[in-house]
């Protein structure tokens, strides 16, 4: 047999292929089907939450809690925003839950709703606000989250984007990063009801208490001045549209004819940068 | 934000620059190809000559590591969940085997015929946690004969 050296003509290991196209099918293919799923599961969420008693609320809590359950340091303001908490909620928003304070040390400028009751405030917030009147603005404000299930809804919802995630990629890969800023997006839109609702919840709670809204439209005055969502945080980057929030609240406050009058300060030792 | 723009800015680099490294390594192993076709490398484990008239024989071996790029990871990991053959993976394994006959046969210098060859693959640059962009190497060996004519 005589061996005639040649090159093949053709690579048969190498399928003729664009790459290009390829990438744009699969991600547009993934996209899709996510988007479906979450969106199936976000409305399954909407259906399952109102019937999600407060009971059950509080053993589901106990697994996102165990971690944050730390002490502040300094517990007189715990003690104080805790109390300004109950105040509000025995006289004016009578909410089926036991609330518990916990202030964090960080400088964002942020209190969240998580479930069972469990209401964080970080010290950045404390900082912040130049009066009781402010505080209990941002705090009926959560409690308004509470008074609609928003934060089942929002913590439902980031189980549901966590699973999927994971599911597919493991935790950090970098696919399931683009997801979750993809599905990010489509999360802002829909907590953006959900603030108002919050807003007009806190409005009403703060005229209760207090007999008048001063302080309620100063925060956010102040917030929008800076204009610096990044230093602020989740609370105002997830807050958006603080103008159009303000306007808001002072047509509920003009149409219902509440009143303004002198804001209440804070007592002494609850901002500690000035003392 | 940040994260998505460092991402596509990661796929585009790795697709701009894997592809062009990819086609200038192909032109190079089809020149070399070229240049070796006098030495046949086969699977035969011996060849049909009078055992006196072996000069030599010799182990030689070649090995190539490729790395591959951002952009085909992540077409690869979207495969991963859709099933189907890998293509982007398939230059690759492509490139780094012949790569490692190349070397093989430059290892040979003066000989006739390298019998007996071997090439096996292997993943090297893993992490344990499975991150960070994964090589393949492939190594290439053999037996060289250099035969009296």
């Amino acid at each position: 047999m005589k061996y005639t050296p040649r090159q093949p003509e053709s690579n048969v290991n190498v399928t003729p292929t664009s790459p290009l196209r390829e990438f744009f099918v699969l991600t547009g293919g993934l996209l899709g089907l996510v988007v479906g799923v979450y969106l199936l599961l976000g409305l399954a969420v909407d259906l399952i939450v109102p019937h999600i008693s407060t009971d059950l609320e509080g053993k589901m809590a106990v697994y996102f809690i165990g971690s944050i359950d730390a002490k502040d340091a300094n517990s007189q303001r715990e003690y104080y925003v805790q109390s300004l908490m109950e105040n509000l909620q025995g006289r004016c928003a009578k909410l089926p839950y036991r609330f518990t304070v916990h202030v964090r040390e960080a400088s964002a400028v942020n209190a969240l709703a998580l479930p069972g009751g469990h209401v964080m405030v970080f010290t950045g917030l404390l900082e912040k606000v130049s009066s009781e009147n402010e505080l209990a603005f941002v705090l009926a404000h959560e409690m308004g989250h509470y008074a609609h299930r928003d934060h089942l809804r929002g913590v439902g919802r980031a189980v549901v984007l966590m699973t999927i995630s994971a599911f597919l990629f493991g935790q950090d890969s970098s696919v399931s990063k683009v997801l979750a800023h993809a599905l990010n997006i489509t999360e802002l839109s829909f907590s953006r009801k959900q603030e108002t609702r919050a807003d007009e919840f806190a409005l009403e709670t703060i005229n209760c208490a207090y007999g008048h809204v001063a302080g309620v439209a100063d925060f956010f005055n102040k917030i929008s001045k800076e204009q610096d969502p990044g230093k602020f945080g989740h609370y105002f980057a997830s807050h958006p549209e603080n103008l159009r929030r303000i306007s808001h609240l002072e047509n509920i406050i003009q149409s219902r004819g509440f009143e303004l009058a002198e804001p209440k300060p804070l007592p002494k030792g609850i901002q500690q940068s000035k003392n | 934000m940040y994260d998505l723009l460092l991402f596509l800015t990661l796929i585009a680099i790795g697709y701009v620059a894997g592809t062009l490294t990819e086609k200038r390594h192909y032109r190079s192993i089809h020149n070399r190809e070229k240049a070796f076709l006098h030495l046949p490398a086969v699977t035969m484990k011996t060849v049909d000559y009078p055992e006196e008239k072996v000069k030599s024989a010799e182990l030689v071996y070649g090995s190539a590591v490729i790395s591959i790029d951002y952009f085909k990871k992540i077409l690869a990991g979207l495969r991963n969940i859709f099933g189907g053959t890998v293509k982007s993976y398939e230059t690759l394994v492509d490139r780094a085997r012949r790569e490692a006959v190349l070397r093989m046969k430059e290892k040979a210098g003066d000989a006739t015929v390298i019998v007996n060859v071997r090439i096996e693959t292997a993943t090297i640059g893993r992490k344990a946690n499975k991150k960070g962009v994964g090589c393949l190497e492939a190594i290439a060996y053999g037996t060289a004969l250099r035969l009296e004519k």
